[in-house]
């Protein structure tokens, strides 16, 4: 893929991003406070029925549970858009040749738009708790592999769509038990049969190395790092080669 | 300078391959192996040529492979056998969803349409105002498409589609869209375009038009080219 055709392809996202952007808040900057809603009520439930129990031995509870919510939104939200992506699209996918990587692409970027928001939250609340924000200049850089693995992933899942047709059904249920599975309002300390599962989650890897570098200001440990670098690279690279296979039978299969 | 060169070229569909599925049917049709298919042939050996500045007309019944040979051209379906080769730009409307969003206003969907169609944003913004123009829908700029007629939205389609600088354009049954007014400056465009050395592709099923519009006319039936020097 040349520079010209990524910087094409990124631009047609771009395009299909904000226009599903403005679909989503209609016009009205009241919009932006439904991508804060789910968010904040997740957050605030959790906070409240946890805080007590699973919670009690967590140093800075509500910034390790808000940090864990946020992040799963997002990787979330944008595998749920790209599992029905082909079906929504079936009547553009016959008319037009275009890059098709870019339908995935911008749920990505559109879910990574409001995902943005979702930071700023954290960013107050972590004002709010005198937390040191230096570590959060780390999370720009984690975010840069998160993406590479959503992306990839939703790759991947949107290829799966043109071979089972309800896989948003199934996805939707799939994803409820990752978020029961990965740790996100408990702690895996102390769990082995979950933390070797876990090892093979890779939302687990991400998730932590961003609460060590952002909440606890510490140098996570090694096999995280080479963990969220493979998975991120290892997932984008293998979405689009999958992807870079079959979107030459997305016209006739949907 | 020929713009489409077609040798032999060929395209099945397997009918009765059950796509759309859902996951537990794909499993019961795994394991109890009924699932009839069925292959057809949508284009057999087709031979065709289109020259740089010609507009070719292309008829035939239902199902004889028209629009699958546009969407061929377009690299929409990939094809079975034979060569295609094909020169400059290609914008295919094979029928008016390419990407219009009725909840979005007419702005909105120019930048988005157009950037489907390969157009980039700073070649949009200079175009912008003339495909407003074109369109003849200057006060509707702000209007969300849901409030737009059938007519309305041809028109709009057809105006973006001739500004994203095609050299080879393909339509499907999209042409003489709108008011008597708009048929004749869409008329005008397209030969416009032609003579600045564009081929236009044409499926219909109106004579009258495919006679007042194309330099030659393909008659095609069950994937195959029956007349291929057809003079209107």
């Amino acid at each position: 893929m040349t520079f010209q055709k990524i910087k094409s392809v990124l631009g047609l996202s771009w395009q299909i991003a904000k226009a599903g952007f403005k679909l989503r808040n209609e016009g009205s900057y009241l919009g932006i406070f439904w991508y804060l809603l789910n968010p904040i009520l997740m957050f605030t439930l959790l906070f409240f029925v946890f805080f007590d129990r699973l919670g009690s031995n967590i140093s800075q509870y509500a910034l390790y549970l808000l940090m864990g919510v946020i992040m799963f939104n997002f990787f979330q939200s944008s595998t749920l858009d790209s599992s029905k992506v082909i079906k929504e699209n079936n009547y553009l996918i016959k008319s037009v040749n275009f890059p098709r990587e870019s339908l995935v692409f911008s749920g990505v970027i559109r879910n990574l738009l409001s995902h943005f928001f979702e930071v700023v939250l954290f960013f107050v609340l972590a004002l709010f708790f005198k937390v040191s924000l230096i570590g959060i200049i780390w999370y720009f850089f984690i975010l840069i592999f998160f993406v590479f693995f959503v992306a990839g992933f939703s790759l991947i899942l949107c290829c799966l769509e043109l071979f089972f047709y309800d896989i948003d059904n199934i996805w939707n249920f799939a994803v409820r038990i990752l978020w029961l599975a990965t740790p996100i309002f408990y702690a895996i300390e102390g769990q082995t049969r979950l933390f070797y599962a876990n090892l093979l989650n890779p939302l687990y890897y991400f998730v932590s190395i961003s609460r060590d570098l952002v909440i606890y200001n510490k140098m996570p440990e090694l096999y995280l790092v080479v963990g969220s670098l493979l998975f991120g690279i290892g997932f984008l690279l293998v979405g689009l080669f999958v992807f870079n296979k079959l979107k030459g039978k997305f016209a006739e299969l949907v | 300078m020929q713009r489409i060169i077609i040798e032999n070229l060929s395209k099945n569909f397997r009918i009765g391959f059950a796509k759309n599925q859902s996951v537990l049917e794909r499993f019961y049709s795994f394991f109890s192996g009924k699932e009839p298919q069925k292959t057809i042939c949508a284009l057999d050996n087709v031979c065709l040529k289109v020259d740089s500045g010609e507009i070719l007309g292309i008829i035939g019944k239902n199902g004889s492979g028209k629009s699958t040979l546009l969407r061929v051209i377009a690299g929409i379906y990939k094809y079975d056998a034979g060569k295609l080769e094909t020169s400059g730009k290609i914008v295919s409307l094979i029928n008016l969803y390419i990407g219009l969003s009725l909840r979005l206003n007419m702005k909105d969907n120019i930048f988005l349409t157009s950037s489907l169609l390969g157009m980039g944003q700073e070649d949009i913004k200079k175009s912008f105002d003339s495909i407003v123009e074109f369109s003849g829908l200057k006060e509707f700029t702000e209007t969300k498409l849901y409030q737009f007629s059938m007519g309305m939205l041809q028109r709009l389609v057809f105006s973006i589609a001739i500004h994203a600088n095609p050299e080879i354009l393909l339509l499907d049954e999209i042409f003489e869209v709108g008011d008597e007014d708009f048929r004749q400056k869409s008329g005008n465009k397209i030969v416009e375009l032609v003579k600045k050395g564009a081929s236009v592709v044409l499926v219909s099923h109106d004579m009258e038009m495919i006679k007042r519009h194309c330099n030659r006319v393909i008659l095609m039936d069950k994937g195959k080219i029956i007349i291929n020097n057809g003079y209107a």
